[in-house]
Parts: structure tokens; sequence; C-alpha cells
């Protein structure tokens, strides 16, 4: 035994944790018995977990036995997790009661070191090896008689459903019912009787006395007896109420086999798992005792000597006064508005009733804030048995270490407060374990021996933030990935993409570790996990800070209290869903002009630009099955929320306000859906589910790589040959993708075939009070036609003098990419060129040509006055073109012809040099691409700037490039303006400013 | 009115009404008994229409089954609604004779 004292407080809360672990272990075993080979992994990480947990703490407290069959246990487990072993009802048994046993001893911890678990050791030991022997394997399935008193017979049951019955202090009863007087005469049906039964308990078994019915022949039967073993934790007095049978048909069976009738005055039996404080004194005769014939081989009875008392977990609570004083102030202010407010009903005084319930809505208001706080419990408490822990843990492992405690007096919802004890315990223990580096090395680092582990509490925009944080050696990021790695947890590509922070963040992935060796402590790669699950559980985010050499920090945020939080609501496909505050970062609005700026779309993921960072988009209506809103033509609202490891922004239909609401747990057969963290009844009646937004981002498989690996996608598209394109994407026939530069697209329209109207041989639709003019594609190029089981857009373009709209296809899409633009291959009549894209051929639409086949009449008036006054005389203008892209290089050259001028063009700088020096005097306006080979636009700028020749002619920069400081070093370099490619508008204006220059002086150009 | 069908050495005796209860079972006792003393090795009993049997009615099953198996006859019930198959396995019925749901 340690010099620990095992009565004090650390004991006690770490037996009540261990017997929350046991609760619900049983169950999960089963669980896992039922889904055999087929493992859910969740399920046995659980079990492991509790485990573990018991076998951390009892490492702690010296209890070595109790540590030895939590290890034992642990170790099976593993096997079971790592799919070595199948979980066989052998294997579950020999597990069930080997829980049982240490159950036995933490109900007995005192005693435990001395108890015998060779049996149970030997068994696991065997079952970890893989060889039990058969012999052993069958005593678990063995058959127990139970005698019924007063009849020659007994009840067969498994000893093993015995066993388990008794679990969690149930108890076991025979009852023997008469189905004519207990039932029928009590107006009652058998159905009801057992329905109520196994409400309250587990029937195990059943005996129908068949001989008591008689024949056909005989008289009808007004006795039939039928024998019911029957386990419920009911206590014997509550029983009798619920079975209405007389008291001698009703028999208590105890655990050692004696049967006592409840006739008989014996005092109530003290509790199971046995350990009353008074002995068990056999005081009064056993009434008609019979031994259980046989036992299990591992059904240990208890060694109960010397027991200690049971708390049972905290179910009062201390108030202070003063606040119970305002309370009952509260309740009189309630009913002095009810009061009110039924004398206005009473008189029909509206004025009255509005005041009243005005009232009692603000009592009711005050009421929660009371009632709530009667909840808060400061975490001072709960720190205090750190100090503890740290030192007793530092000292074992050799290290000097304190813990410094911060906000104590901190105030958080008592049900938060006692579920945070486990995960911060864990946290501790590992800030001492891995944090804290031994003595030596630490002063060898330049820090103090004496390593400081920090837990702090505050309040934080209506949330209280614990702070666990070390000057220890921090956490090493690419340790943890690596081990991830070779877990199988994530793979090597993502953890390529990962930042450190999502490195450190798959320490909460199940199985991963950092320690070299598993100890007693930890190691084992459970522990964070742990964590996590639990603080999910309570609503809470946790973070990870560290650098490796300073010490890490971990940060919890949690809800102040769980029942009621504070949550935004929005909507989607016409339902109401709840965000949780704590999980909204900030809300987006992104108008529909800007959706192309803000957003992008690389590969499967579609990305947001927040402020320079990108992060994934999820759109809620995907999660639910319904069609995305129309962001064509809406503004989209992005809520950004944040899961802890990283953000993400969902895009929701509408934004409403932000109210408390009060959690309610969604139901068991509802538990499956990770989507939704609970449901909520909104103020008028209707129903919204809490969204998860952890849960969504896992279904949707977005991680925290997904943003970078989207902007490496990005950057790694830029670094590749070709010139960078900003196209809007949409199809044509479904099997034809087709591309038009996004500048010269003004607006994207949705369109039924039925809206399209045929009139005198041409497409038109209404369009904003007038008849927009409609080509598609296979007007003038040898393509399909759209049909009908397509969603139907028409993309509107403004910027051609007249509005004019395309016929086109859903899906649309905007991507930003480099392109080898191939002019020759597929070149027809509307169709300006091709390049390939991940595999798919994109037919690059030339808009102008498409243009002038829906006017035939050729160019609008205001051009063509344009091109006349260019073209009069001698005032036609020249215009040179220099574009290596011989797509654009065509498409500006269209551009230009089409408002009436002369072009060259050339396919480079250098090649732009020669013409102009050839035609020096002749070359009225340069319009030049930036980004060319052997001369680039603005060396030939230079270049032409440097020659008096030159001094007149205009140049027009045309780049794809449009940051700030390119267009600075563009205007630097001479040129007179700098355009975005491709703007018709603009360029129609600047050509039309020169030919009006050119026009009032003539000389200007020619110099 | 009691259905009886006949086929082989089967007999399926179809109670009237959705319940049997005590008021149901005399003419039900009789026309069973019939029907054991005819010999039938098969005794059916379908519980389409049968919702509800009571105490009372559960004797007379298993009276049925007792004379059944003092003629080495057998009994079967076939059709029990949810409720009454549930029934009448929490009883451990179906280790006696065949019980099967509808």
């Amino acid at each position: 035994m340690s010099e620990l004292n095992l009565d004090d407080e650390l004991v006690q809360d770490y037996l009540a944790e261990c017997r929350e672990h046991l609760a619900t272990i049983e169950n999960d075993l089963l669980a896992i018995e039922q889904g055999g080979a087929d493992i859910d992994e969740q399920l046995v990480n659980r079990v492991f977990r509790a485990a573990h947990s018991i076998k951390g703490g009892a490492g702690f407290f010296d209890l070595s036995k109790i540590r030895e069959l939590a290890h034992r246990t642990e170790n099976a487990l593993d096997l079971v997790r790592s799919r070595q072993m199948v979980p066989t009802p052998e294997a579950v048994s020999i597990l069930l009661l080997a829980f049982d046993k240490l159950r036995e001893l933490i109900g007995n911890h005192r005693a435990s070191n001395a108890a015998d678990i060779g049996e149970f050791v030997v068994a696991l030991t065997a079952l970890a090896a893989g060889s039990l022997p058969e012999h052993e394997k069958s005593s678990l399935s063995e058959q127990v008689t139970v005698q019924v008193p007063e009849a020659n017979k007994g009840i067969q049951v498994s000893a093993f459903d015995l066993s388990q019955a008794r679990k969690g202090g149930k108890r076991v009863y025979l009852i023997e019912y008469d189905l004519i007087h207990d039932i029928e005469r009590r107006n009652k049906t058998p159905w009801e009787v057992f329905k109520r039964l196994i409400k309250c308990g587990t029937i195990l078994e059943t005996v129908f006395d068949l001989d008591s019915a008689g024949t056909l022949d005989d008289e009808p039967s007004n006795r039939l007896m039928l024998e019911v073993l029957y386990a419920t934790v009911l206590e014997p007095d509550l029983l009798e109420g619920l079975v209405e049978v007389p008291p001698e048909r009703m028999r208590l069976i105890e655990k050692d086999g004696n049967i006592r009738s409840l006739a008989a005055p014996v005092p109530v039996p003290a509790a199971e798992p046995p350990a009353p404080a008074k002995p068990q004194v056999e005081a009064t005769p056993v009434t008609q005792a019979k031994p259980v014939i046989a036992t299990p081989a591992l059904e240990d009875a208890p060694k109960t000597v010397n027991a200690m008392p049971v708390p049972a977990n905290e179910a009062t609570i201390r108030l202070n006064v003063t606040l119970l004083d305002s309370l009952m102030t509260l309740a009189g202010e309630l009913v002095l508005s009810r009061n009110q407010l039924n004398e206005s009903l009473a008189r029909q005084d509206d004025r009255g009733i509005r005041s009243g319930a005005q009232r009692v809505s603000l009592v009711t208001s005050e009421l929660q804030e009371v009632v709530t706080q009667t909840r808060m419990q400061p975490v001072g408490g709960l720190f205090s048995k750190f100090p503890r822990l740290v030192r007793d843990l530092a000292r074992d492992l050799g290290k000097d270490a304190q813990l410094k405690l911060e906000g104590g007096e901190v105030e958080i919802d008592k049900t938060i407060l006692e579920g945070l004890s486990d995960p911060l315990t864990h946290m501790v223990r590992n800030s001492v374990d891995h944090g804290i580096e031994p003595p030596a090395e630490r002063v060898a680092a330049g820090k103090p021996a004496l390593g400081t582990v920090t837990l702090k509490a505050s309040h934080q925009a209506g949330q209280v933030v614990i702070e666990i944080s070390d000057d220890g050696k921090g956490l090493a990021a690419e340790k943890i990935a690596a081990s991830s790695v070779s877990k199988g947890l994530v793979t090597r590509e993502q953890v390529q993409s990962m930042s450190d922070r999502e490195k450190m963040a798959l320490v909460f992935l199940p199985g991963v570790s950092t320690a070299e060796k598993v100890s007693a402590v930890s190691g084992r790669g459970v522990g964070m996990d742990v964590v996590k699950t639990n603080l999910d559980r309570l609503g809470g985010k946790i973070e990870i800070d560290s650098a490796p050499g300073q010490g890490s920090r971990f940060r919890i945020k949690l809800p102040l209290t769980l029942a009621i939080i504070p949550s935004l609501l929005v909507s989607d496909g016409g339902q109401r869903f709840a965000i949780p505050q704590v999980s909204v970062g900030e809300l987006i609005r992104i108008p529909a002009a800007q959706l192309a700026q803000r957003t992008d779309r690389v590969g499967d993921a579609q990305i947001l630009n927040v402020r320079d960072r990108l992060v994934p988009m999820l759109y809620l209506a995907d999660a639910l099955g319904v069609p995305r809103p129309d962001s064509s033509l809406r503004a989209l609202n992005v809520v950004l929320v944040d899961t802890g490891a990283f953000e993400y922004g969902l895009v929701v239909e509408e934004l409403h306000d932000t109210v408390e609401i009060v959690v309610k747990p969604l139901g068991r057969h509802m538990k499956g859906l990770h989507d939704y963290a609970g449901a909520t009844i909104l103020g008028d009646g209707r129903v919204a589910a809490i969204l998860d937004v952890a849960g969504l981002a896992a279904r949707a498989n977005l991680t925290a790589g997904t943003a970078e690996t989207a902007s490496r996608h990005a950057a790694a598209e830029t670094n590749s040959s070709g010139e960078l394109h900003s196209l809007l994407v949409f199809h044509n026939a479904p099997n034809e993708t087709c591309a038009v530069p996004i500048e010269q697209v003004s607006r994207i329209e949705r369109v039924r075939p039925a809206q399209v109207q045929h009139l005198g041989g041409r497409r038109t639709m209404q369009y904003c009070g007038s008849s927009l003019p409609l080509v598609a594609l296979h007007d003038t190029a040898a393509v399909g036609e759209l049909s009908e089981e397509q969603q139907w857009v028409v993309i509107v373009f403004e910027r051609l003098g007249r509005p004019l709209g395309l016929l086109a296809a859903e899906p649309l899409d905007m991507l930003e990419a480099e392109l080898n633009i191939d002019a020759v291959t597929l070149r027809q009549k509307g169709i300006g060129g091709s390049a390939v894209l991940k595999d798919r051929t994109i037919l690059l639409l030339d808009i102008f040509e498409l243009a002038d086949a829906a006017r035939p009449e050729g160019a609008p008036s205001e051009l063509r006055n344009l091109a006349s006054a260019v073209a009069s005389g001698d005032h036609a203008l020249t215009v040179l073109v220099a574009d290596d892209s011989e797509f654009f290089r065509g498409q500006i050259q269209r551009l230009v012809e089409s408002v009436g001028c002369k072009v060259l063009t050339a396919e480079d700088g250098e090649a732009a040099w020669e013409l102009l020096d050839h035609h020096a005097g002749e070359v009225d306006l340069l319009a030049t691409d930036i980004e060319m080979p052997r001369l680039d636009g603005l060396a030939l700028t230079q270049r032409i700037r440097a020659d008096g020749r030159f001094a007149g002619l205009q140049v027009i920069a045309l780049s794809s490039l449009a940051g700030e400081e390119e267009i600075a070093r563009g205007l630097a370099a001479g040129v007179n303006e700098y355009q975005i490619k491709l703007n018709k508008d603009e360029l129609t204006d600047s050509i039309r400013k020169a030919a009006r220059r050119k026009v009032s002086d003539p000389a200007y150009a020619t110099t | 009115m009691i259905a009886v069908s006949r086929e082989d050495n089967k007999v399926v005796v179809r109670p009237a009404g959705d319940s049997i209860v005590a008021a149901s079972i005399p003419e039900l006792r009789l026309k069973m008994r019939e029907i054991v003393a005819e010999g039938v090795q098969e005794l059916v009993i379908d519980l389409t229409d049968v919702q509800m049997v009571d105490s009372s009615g559960i004797g007379l099953l298993i009276s049925a089954f007792n004379s059944q198996r003092k003629v080495g006859g057998r009994l079967a019930v076939i059709h029990a609604s949810g409720e009454i198959l549930e029934l009448f396995q929490t009883m451990r019925m179906h280790q006696h004779f065949s019980v099967s749901g509808n």
C-alpha cells in the first residue's frame, strides 16, 4: 500500500469515476459481441478507454491488483481493436466476468491488493494468447438450477445470465404468479402485467406449470401457476407494489443461492454490490432456503470484509442562501404576475394582458438566470485535486514540477464540471508525463529545473475557457503525424498538406501516442481521444498550441451551461437549424457579383477566401439533400464555423436571429446521426435541429487539410506553363464543356426551355422588360443541341454594345487555371479554341462571332458609328495587337476590327517591336499582353518609351495579372492604361478615345 | 363463429372475435374438445383475428396442449399478433408448442 490515505477525496473521485466507466461497459461489451467480427471501433475504443482510465488511476493509487486486471482486459481489448481477435461470445464473457471482478475490487478497494485474481489473469492471458482451453471456455455456458420451493422442480437458467442480471445492484426474485387470481381477477391481462415487469427489470426465465391448466376435458382451471425469475433494482417492498402477488409467493434469491420469502419479517437487505457498513447479519431465520445448485467456474462469491461505505453520486448541491432568497422572491413575483394576467384576461383588458405578459416574460428570464446560477459551481473544487496529482506524479517520474492554479473562482455548470474531471486529469497527467522534461534535460536547455504546469480558468465572451499549459518540451508535430500514419489513421498525403497545428490535433484520434514506451501512466494512445470525446459531449472545444522546446498549451472552451445555449438560427430547404454560438466564428454575406472573386473551386472542393485565408466551404443544402440556394442570383450566406480543429464556411439559405435555445437531446433512434447535436423547440412551437458542425464536416469528408490542399493546387496550377485565365465553365450538349472568360459575363439567369420565344427566325426571351436576343452555340458551330433534360441557363453578355444571351446548360463552374489554348484543332465559327483541363476538353467560345451570328445585320449602331468615324478618310486607326496566345490575339483582333480599325498582330514583344520598327508612324495604338516569351510587354513598353519616334503611341496593357503591384509596374514602365483581359467595354472605350484624339488632331499620332 | 378447416391430419381452428377471453372461451373449449376427440394429429389455432388473450385464454391453450399431448398429437398457434407472440415467448410457450406470428 502506498502512503496515500485511501479514504481521501482523490480516491473517492477515482472510485466514482471507475463506477461510471463500469456502468457503461457491460452494454458496450454486449454490443461488441453482437457485432462479432464486424467491429464498431468507437465502441471498442470506449471500452478500451474505460479500462485504460481504471488502470491509470489504480497505478497512481498503488492498487496493484486492480491495475493488473485492468491492464489484462486492456490487452485483450487492444487485440479486438486491432482486429487480431474476434470478440466471440466466449471472449466477451471472459471480459465481462473480468470487469465484474474489477467492479468487486473497486467496491472494496482497500482489500483489493489481497484479492485473488489469478483465474481472471489466466483466462485473459489465455484469451490474449488465443489459446484458451476448450473446457474452460465451456464452463462459461454452464446452467444453474434455481429450485422452486414447495415444488418438485427447478428453473434452469444460464449461470451467465444470472450473474449478468445481478449487475448494477440488481436483485433476482422468484415470483409465483397465479394467472387467474393475480391477473384475471384483478381485471388485468398477462400482457399488461409482463409489460410492467419488463419496464422495471428483466424477466430471466419463466416456467409455466402445465399441469395446473388441466386438459380440455377437465373443468376450466381456476389456478394457472407461472414461475417468473425476475431481475430488478427494486427493493422488496417496492416490488410488492409492482407485482401484486401475495408476499408469500415472492422470493428473493440471494447471491449465495439462499432463497428467502418476502413474507418473512427480514430487514431490508443492503445494497449490492455488497458493501454495507453494517455486517451482513443473518439475523432472522431464512425460510425455505434451498441452495442454488452449481456455480460457474469464474463466479466468485464476494469475500467481503470490512467494506467501505460507497458514496452515491453527488445528488445534492450546496446553495448560497441569498440565491435561494432571490428564487423565492422571483417565485413570488411570478405569482403576482400570474394574478395580474388572470385578472386582465377576465376583464378582457388588452393593456393589462400585455403588461402582464411582459412581466411574466421578465420574471421568467430572471428566474431562468437564477436557476441556472444554482447549478453553477466554482471550478476551484475540481482544480484542488490536481496539485497533489502533479506532485506525486512528478515524484514517481523523477521530475520537478509545480502546478499553478488561476481562476478557481470561475463558475460553471455542475454537469460540465463533473464531466471535466476526466479530461482534465488526463491532460494534467500528460503535461507532467510527456510535457515536462527531466530536470537535467531542462537545465541543459537553459530552463529552470522546476517545470510549471498552469491550470487557468477564465470567462471569455459568455464561455468558460480552461487552459492547461506547461513549459515543457512541446508537442512533436512530426512524431504525432508519423504515428498517425503508421497506425493508418491518416494517409501520408493528408499529412503532407497539414499545418503543424493540424498535425498536433491528430493526437485527438484514437490510438495516437507520442510516448516511446507504454507505461502505466500513459503511452497507449488513449487519453487524448478520451479528452476530445468527453469535451465534445460537454459541447466544448479544444485547441492546441505548442512551440517545440517552449511548452504546449491546450485551450478548452466550454459553454457556461449545457441546458440553455445561445445559438444562431439558420434555415435551408424550408427547415430551421440552430448552430451553437460557440461554434460560430463570423457571418459572411457574399453578393452574387463577388462570388467569383471570393470563392474558388479546386477539384471537388469549393473554397472561400476570408481575408486572405482559404477555408473550405460546405453547403448545408448538400448535407440535407436539398437543392442548393441559387447563388447566381442571390447573395450567398456563409457561417464561418469552427470545429476546434479547423474552420469552414457553412453555406445556408438564410440567416436568422441569435436566440437562447433549450437543448433537448435527440432520441435514441437518431443517435447515429452525427450531423445533429440535439434539438430544440422554437418560439413558434416548431422543432429545430441543432447542427453539429464537426459531424457535418466529417460526413462531407472535410478536413483541416482541404483548404490547404486547395490553395496548394491553385499554386501548383499557377506554376505550370500557359497563362492564367478566369473562366466560366458551362455545358452545351451534356458532353460538351464550354467556357468563356469570366470578365465578359454580366449575368447568368436560369431559364426554362419554354421561356425561349421564337420570333421571326430569331430566339429571344423577356429580360429586364425588353427582348434579349439569344444565341446558341449550335447556331454557328457543328455541336450538339441543348436537351430539355438539362437545366438551361442564359449567360448574359452586356458589354458587346447591346445585351446578348447565350443559351447554355448547368452545371456551371468557375475556375482560374493555366491553359494552353489550341486555336486550331477545334476552331469553328463561334469557337475560338480549345484547351484541356483535368482530362476534359473545354471549348473556348468566341463571343464576338456568336454576337455576329445573332446580329447578321452587323455591328450595332454605336460601334458602327465609331467604326465609320475612325475609318473615314485618313483617320483609320491602326492597332498593333501583341499577345502570345493565339486565342486571345484572335479575340482582340476581332474586337478591334469590329470597331473599324486596322489590325497588326504579333505573337510576342520582339515581333511587335519589329513591326513597330518597320511601320513607325503608322501604328496608333498598341494593345499588348504582359507575359510573353522573348520580350515581355513591360520591356516592350520601356523600349517604346525610350524611342522618340513613338512618343505619341498609346500603349494599353492587357493582362490577366491584375494585382496592384503589377499595375504599378506597368504604369512605371510607361503604359497608358492597364486593363484586365478581356474587357470589351474598356478596350473599345480606349480605342474610341484614341480615335477621337486622332480625329481632332491628325498630327497627334504621327508626330 | 368459429371457423374450422381440415386438411389431411391437420385441423385449423380460427376463433371468432378479436379476443380469447373468459366470455368466448366455453364455446371454443367445446369445439376444441370435439376436434381432439376425433384424434387429429395437429391442432392449429389460427389467431389471425385475435388481438388479445387473457389468463383464461392462455389456460385454454395450455389445456388444449395438454389434451393433445396426452393422445400424442401436436398443437400449433399461427398468425399470432406481435403482442401475443411476445407474450407467449415471455411465458416460454414456444418451448412446448409451435408459435408463429402473422
